[in-house]
């Protein structure tokens, strides 16, 4: 793994420097090659064997243990526990009547809406943001800082706090919609609201990182641009859609990825607001995460959790290739 | 993937020619900022008043209540919640964290954005992978191997702070190595090669140029890194079981276990531990804004 030196026209420390578009190459001075061959190498080693043993290993060990019948009697039996082959896989995903297929099937379908519902509605909210702080008006700075301030508020504190915003009779939700003579104070907790009620606190948690990016994309769109879409007479709705839209695709993607993914696996929103914590939170509160939870550390059935986030990885990378589908043009681009 | 998406670095233009907030868009502005602070605003109200005020239904109220100001709760949530030690655990594990995962990114993003070598190309692959594997997945397999270590080496590690720490490591490095490498490459290159035809070696020089101008990206990577540390609850729960060694999340879930209900002490916690993030993002904002962006953009 450690450099072997196969490049022996090397001479000098700087060709071993990256080309970059700033500077040429090639001052001579011959005398450091074997090390500088050698640092880089060096230089990567702690992190990737942080990598190795923390991300590679145990995820390629959680693999093996997806196939595995690893329950409460074979615990201590590890990698040990008896092989089972697909056998956790069906039981998830075809055995009419196990009871973990309902689950995984409903906690599957909300992962998927909750991953669109929050990223478009953080999205629209950070694009929007980002649009108008772009402009011209006193106290920017102060607005800015007030928007990013969802930012520092722990997740497990938004789940917390929304919970208790959304109670039914004395949550500040409800007594919002009463003053405003709503006559309409559901239950945010039961049934399909429950949804709503973990995807606007997300949504709220996420924008603000979004707004950020957005900001800076903004701040990059050359002005003649403008000033060009201005002489040949464009709307301001026109700017929008043919100049500011196009020119931020690429941002809106990096945005979107870190978004999909960070959703995909969150667990803390939807894990405290419920109960204490532990309770399950409806077949339309549930998400994977929380479902593999249940199951693994309470039921004690790792084999079946370690087979059902196998799969929570795949819905992953599936979100991940519609995005890349949708992005692919702009990611070429620059 | 994210190298290629770099902005063209052309500013608009000053602020004179900026277009100016009109009414309309000026009162959807402050819808949002009204929206987006008013959950933070009715943490720190709730956290004022009694138990039974928050619990009184339709008669809750918007105010705080500033004749019978409850602040008696930022003292009781220490006794009842046990809070001072799961923030001083939280504190140790996160500071720690974030020196070291740091350090080790900044080596590996220098590693990354100044030399070409075999495996690169592998190395920037695999950490961009590791973004895609759940947590769950591991987290299991984590806690038996770490035991294992530990009955074979008697090294204690589950349970403990530097079990968690090691843990957080390695979670938060993937992208601080991202950050930090678009950082580096765009601290100009000639800065280094003047350094080297003086004599110094390229640590020398990573030391002495690269790292004091990078200032900025190191500290929004520190500021990212203790941000999500702060935040992170799943390995914590399953990592630590005493209360010596319990971060905030879980104690305070512990807490909501055996007092369910008691929304004053819990919004008095909960306003308390948005604190050190919130000193921390409002110290170094312009830092994590310049960094973040430049990362991330470039």
């Amino acid at each position: 793994m450690i450099a072997q030196d196969n490049k022996p026209e090397t001479t000098s420390a700087l060709d071993a420097i990256a080309p970059s578009p700033i500077a040429g190459e090639g001052v001579s001075g011959g005398a450091r090659r074997a090390r500088v061959q050698l640092l880089p190498y060096a230089l990567v080693a702690p992190a990737a064997i942080f990598l190795l043993c923390v991300h590679f290993i145990p995820m390629a060990a959680g693999l093996y243990m997806s196939l595995l019948r690893l329950n409460q009697g074979h615990l201590l039996e590890f990698l040990g526990a008896p092989f089972v082959g697909v056998q956790n896989f069906v039981y998830i995903l075809f055995d009419p009547i196990s009871p973990i297929r309902g689950q995984f099937l409903d906690a599957a379908r909300n992962t998927v809406i909750y991953t669109i519902l929050v990223n478009g509605l953080a999205l629209a909210l950070g694009l929007g943001a980002a649009l108008l702080i772009s402009r011209d008006f006193r106290g920017r700075g102060m607005v800015r800082t007030l928007l990013l301030l969802p930012w520092v508020v722990p997740t497990y504190v938004v789940g917390i706090l929304w919970g208790f915003m959304w109670q039914q009779d004395s949550g500040i939700v409800n007594h919002v919609l009463r003053l405003l003579h709503i006559p309409w104070q559901p239950f945010w907790l039961l049934g399909p609201l429950t949804m709503v009620a973990i995807v606007i606190p997300t949504a709220w948690r996420n924008f603000p990182q979004m707004m950020l990016l957005l900001s800076a994309g903004l701040a990059g769109i050359p002005a003649d641009l403008y000033e060009a879409a201005e002489v040949d007479g464009a709307k301001p709705w026109q700017r929008l859609r043919y100049i500011t839209l196009p020119m931020l695709r690429p941002i809106m993607a990096v945005v979107l990825l870190f978004g999909i993914i960070a959703t995909v696996y969150s667990f803390n929103v939807v894990f405290t607001m419920f109960g204490r914590g532990v309770g399950y939170p409806g077949e339309w509160g549930d998400v994977l995460t929380t479902m593999i939870y249940r199951n693994s550390f309470q039921q004690l059935n790792f084999g079946v959790g370690a087979a059902a986030s196998a799969l929570l990885m795949f819905v992953c990378i599936a979100m991940v290739a519609v995005w890349y589908r949708t992005f692919r043009e702009d990611l070429r681009a620059r | 993937m994210i190298g290629n998406l770099r902005a063209p670095r052309v500013r608009r233009l000053d602020t004179g020619r900026r277009s100016r907030l009109t009414p309309p868009q000026a009162v959807v502005l402050g819808a949002i900022v009204v929206l987006t602070i008013f959950p933070i605003y009715w943490m720190v109200v709730s956290s004022l008043k009694t138990n039974f005020e928050l619990l009184s239904g339709s008669h809750v109220s918007l105010l705080p209540n500033l004749a019978g100001l409850q602040l008696q709760n930022y003292v009781l949530m220490w006794q009842r919640i046990d809070l001072a030690i799961y923030v001083r655990n939280s504190l140790i594990i996160c500071i720690a964290a974030t020196l070291i995962a740091v350090a080790l990114a900044s080596l590996s993003g220098f590693g990354l954005a100044y030399f070409r070598f075999r495996g690169a190309g592998a190395y920037s692959l695999a950490v961009t992978a590791t973004q895609l594997l759940p947590g769950i997945l591991f987290l299991l397999p984590i806690f038996l191997i770490f035991r294992q270590v530990q009955l074979a080496t008697g090294l204690q590690i589950v349970d403990t702070h530097q079990g968690l720490v090691l843990l957080y490591v390695a979670f938060f490095m993937p992208l601080s190595i991202w950050i930090l490498r678009g950082y580096f490459a765009g601290i100009p290159r000639e800065l280094v090669e003047a350094a080297l035809v003086d004599g110094s070696t390229m640590l020398g020089a990573f030391r002495r140029i690269v790292l004091p101008l990078a200032v900025p990206g190191l500290v929004a990577t520190a500021t990212y890194i203790f941000l999500t540390a702060w935040d992170e609850l799943l390995f914590a729960v399953v990592m630590t079981s005493s209360s010596s060694t319990m971060t905030i999340p879980v104690g305070i879930r512990s807490y909501i276990g055996q007092q369910a209900g008691h929304y004053d002490l819990l919004m008095a916690a909960a306003t308390a531990v948005c604190v050190p993030p919130a000193l921390m993002f409002l110290f170094f904002q312009r830092h994590v804004v310049s960094g973040l962006t430049a990362g991330a953009v470039k």
